[in-house]
């Protein structure tokens, strides 16, 4: 009886260093998959010639950093650092912009029951069931009847002004502070913007932290609104600028391509605690 | 049974509620046009009138001064631009004659903007109504009426949500609303093609829609391109979700060390830059690429696998690039989800004698499938509409037996290049209209099902 137990959990044991086995040698695998990419992306960034016809595969014959001076130096075709500023510029002003805006729809809506309420969330469902194109090919219309093409401004403004719609992730981090938090400054005395401004706030500082992240990635890597509305190439954008490079400037695309992503990832890792929850926060219903 | 019963009662209270609503908006009307004091008439006649008749200098002349505005925007542009919006134009400019022609698609924007405009104003006309009767009633009952100052702090504060709310509407009104509604005006058109200001546009009804379903060769490519897009959305919305599952399942292993350590890998892949993942892979599969030269140094010939008559093998590559883009950010969900998973459910389930793939199948499964299903539609619709993969991969690429359009190309780039590439906007329209209908259909679908299943209360 008791040597029979003692067969079954050496059996357990066996079985589960097998199962461990596996399951690391997937894990390598799957993360070689993901890393491999970007290796060879940062090796070819540092390529000694520009071509993708020069590397031996994914390995270059020789190192130097010639592309990342190439970058900085050789800007008379492609004038990297003034990508970078325009970048730069479009997305610190939108996502400042656009978090102010997502803050507040999220925190009225999920603070306030109001007579429009279900409906401007019925609303936002319908709206983000059109496709972006459609919307995307009718501001190019409007922009170009309201002389606004060419101008970083109005990228700007597109991407502030349809932040509100994606609200749903702050919301539900909102509706986690509880209300008792609010009723006792209620009783207080203070009013509505006051209660706003020194309660939710404060208390709302990683969510802020993520949308500020979020409304900043994503106009720093768009491609299809910057190549829509800005034809100047003095205009372009880091990432229309990258499109634009072909397989003989590879090595400066890696180099252009390493250099935007370093910073974003880095990012990315440095909040990615708040990542996990903004993610999942979204995805719990109501 | 039951529950029918209640909802059928629950319907019934709805309609008295209905009922009594609009004898509330009878009796209401009543109060504002028969029952009311003087200055409610004068403000009914004009905006603000009343308020300054009872003092309330600065708020009436605002309401005047918009009324004023409103007047003068009717007379010299409102009623011209909504008689425009519907005939589009009547005189063609022509640069021989020198004859300046109407601008069709300004006049339709303008129209649109009138009717805006229109609607704003009744807005502020309602607001001003409430206004004097709430000035009224404070004053019959004796109390005193608060400064412009006051008011308008008193506002902030109770009406905090409008105050906070209006600049986001505001956003979303002009940069989503509008252009939407704009282009739904534009799918009833023939604007596009050859027909473009200056020459005339005209309304023509359901014709966009019929040329997409019914005629030759863009009715073939419709068809083809929707076949490929439904099975691209539904493949790469199970490969994402479930390879997410899987990977965030094999990290959340306890027999599994460094966890961050391997985290860190698809973590990097979802904070890269989408368009750079996706140039850098067209780069790895093109011509020169470094897979077609492993494949030459052995002496085969180079494979064109993004190219023209790639065929099948594009699309795969499609769908893993895709994978390696979302796995990780639903690997990502996946993993929140499971932390926040009550794990006496295994204990029980391992007690009764369950082995490790029933509790995934009867517990784990279940769960995540539960709380991620808005999710789940969400990645569905946005793969739908995935339009950077082949935009990327395989841009500006016409297979034959094609209206514009590749062989892996979904609605959304066939959509791109009608409208965008080559100027079709009143088919691209009707065909993002075609888009729109297909994706609520199935997430209202999905909605329904999924309101049916919360109602059984499994996990909360």
């Amino acid at each position: 009886m008791k040597e029979d137990k003692k067969i079954k959990k050496k059996r357990k044991i066996g079985k589960l260093s097998f199962d461990t086995v596996i399951t690391y040698i997937v894990l390598i695998a799957v993360c070689f998959i993901f890393f491999f990419p970007v290796l060879w992306l940062v090796l070819a960034s540092f390529s000694k010639s520009g071509s993708i016809y020069d590397l031996e595969g994914f390995f270059p014959k020789n190192f130097g950093t010639d592309a990342y001076r190439q970058l900085f130096t050789d800007t008379t075709m492609y004038d990297y650092p003034r990508w970078i500023k325009n970048t730069l510029f479009v997305s610190v002003c939108s996502s400042v912009l656009g978090t102010v805006m997502v803050i507040l729809t999220a925190y009225v809506m999920s603070r306030f029951q109001f007579k429009s309420r279900k409906g401007l969330m019925k609303l936002t469902l319908v709206l983000s069931m059109f496709p972006s194109f459609m919307s995307m090919t009718a501001l190019y219309l409007l922009m170009v009847n309201f002389g606004m093409i060419n101008k970083l401004i109005s990228l700007v403004l597109i991407y502030a002004g349809g932040a509100p719609m994606g609200y749903l992730v702050q919301k539900g981090y909102f509706d986690t502070i509880p209300n008792s938090i609010y009723e006792a400054a209620r009783i207080d005395g203070a009013g509505n913007p006051r209660i706003f401004r020194s309660i939710t706030l404060p208390l709302s500082k990683p969510i802020i932290v993520y949308t500020m992240l979020t409304q900043f990635a994503w106009p720093w890597s768009d491609f299809i609104l910057p190549s829509l509305l800005l034809k100047n190439k003095n205009l372009w954008t880091v990432a229309v600028g990258l499109m634009n490079l072909d397989e003989t400037k590879f090595t400066r695309f890696a180099a252009g391509s390493i250099f935007v992503a370093v910073p974003i990832v880095t990012l990315y890792f440095a909040l990615s605690r708040f990542l996990v929850q903004g993610v999942s926060a979204g995805a719990v219903k109501e | 049974m039951e529950e029918k019963k209640l909802d059928s009662i629950e319907k019934k209270l709805d309609n008295t509620e209905k009922g009594k609503r609009s004898g509330r908006l009878i009796s209401g009307l009543k109060a504002v046009l028969v029952d009311s004091t003087w200055p409610v008439k004068l403000s009914l006649v004009v905006m603000g009138l009343g308020q300054i008749v009872r003092k309330q200098v600065i708020k009436g002349l605002l309401y005047m001064g918009a009324l004023a505005a409103f007047v003068i925007y009717m007379i010299n542009n409102g009623i011209e631009d909504i008689k425009g919006f519907y005939t589009l134009g009547t005189v063609e400019g022509d640069p021989w004659l020198g004859t300046v022609g109407d601008d069709s698609v300004m006049m339709m924007l303008r129209g649109i903007l009138a009717f805006v405009i229109i609607g704003i104003f009744l807005m502020l006309y309602k607001s001003n109504i409430n206004d004097i009767m709430e000035i009224e009633k404070r004053l019959s009952e004796g109390k005193k009426l608060p400064g412009f100052v006051k008011a308008c702090r008193n506002f902030m504060d109770r009406k905090f949500y409008k105050a906070a709310l209006t600049p986001p509407i505001i956003g979303v009104m002009v940069f989503n609303v509008l252009p939407i509604i704009f282009m739904i005006f534009i799918a009833f058109t023939n604007y596009g093609g050859d027909i473009k200001p200056p020459k005339l546009i005209d309304w023509n009804g359901l014709g966009n829609f019929r040329t997409i379903l019914t005629i030759g060769k863009l009715k073939d490519t419709f068809f083809k391109i929707f076949r490929w897009n439904v099975v691209w959305a539904v493949l790469s919305t199970l490969i994402n979700y479930f390879g997410g599952l899987f990977l965030a399942l094999l990290l959340n292993k306890k027999c599994v060390k460094g966890k961050t350590f391997f985290r860190v890998f698809p973590i990097m892949a979802y904070a890269l830059p989408g368009f750079i993942t996706l140039l850098a892979f067209k780069f790895m599969f093109s011509y020169g690429g470094p897979i077609n030269y492993y494949i030459t140094l052995n002496g085969a010939s180079p494979v064109g696998f993004l190219d023209i008559d790639a065929g099948i093998k594009a699309r795969i590559i499609g769908l893993f690039v895709n994978a390696w883009i979302s796995i990780p950010s639903s690997m990502l969900l996946a993993t929140g989800i499971l932390s926040n998973m009550n794990t006496d459910l295994y204990e029980a389930a391992s007690i009764d004698g369950a082995t490790k793939w029933k509790q995934f199948t009867k517990i784990t499964l279940p769960f995540v499938i539960f709380s991620t299903t808005p999710v789940l539609i969400t990645t569905f619709i946005g793969n739908f509409n995935n339009f950077g993969i082949f935009y990327f991969l395989r841009g500006h690429i016409i297979c034959d037996g094609y209206f514009l359009a590749s062989d892996t190309d979904l609605l959304i780039n066939w959509l791109y290049n009608l409208s965008i590439d080559n100027e079709y906007y009143g088919i691209g329209a009707a065909l993002s209209l075609i888009i729109f209908i297909i994706i609520s259909i199935v997430s209202l679908s999905v909605y329904v099902r999924s309101a049916a299943f919360k109602k059984e209360d499994t996990f909360r």
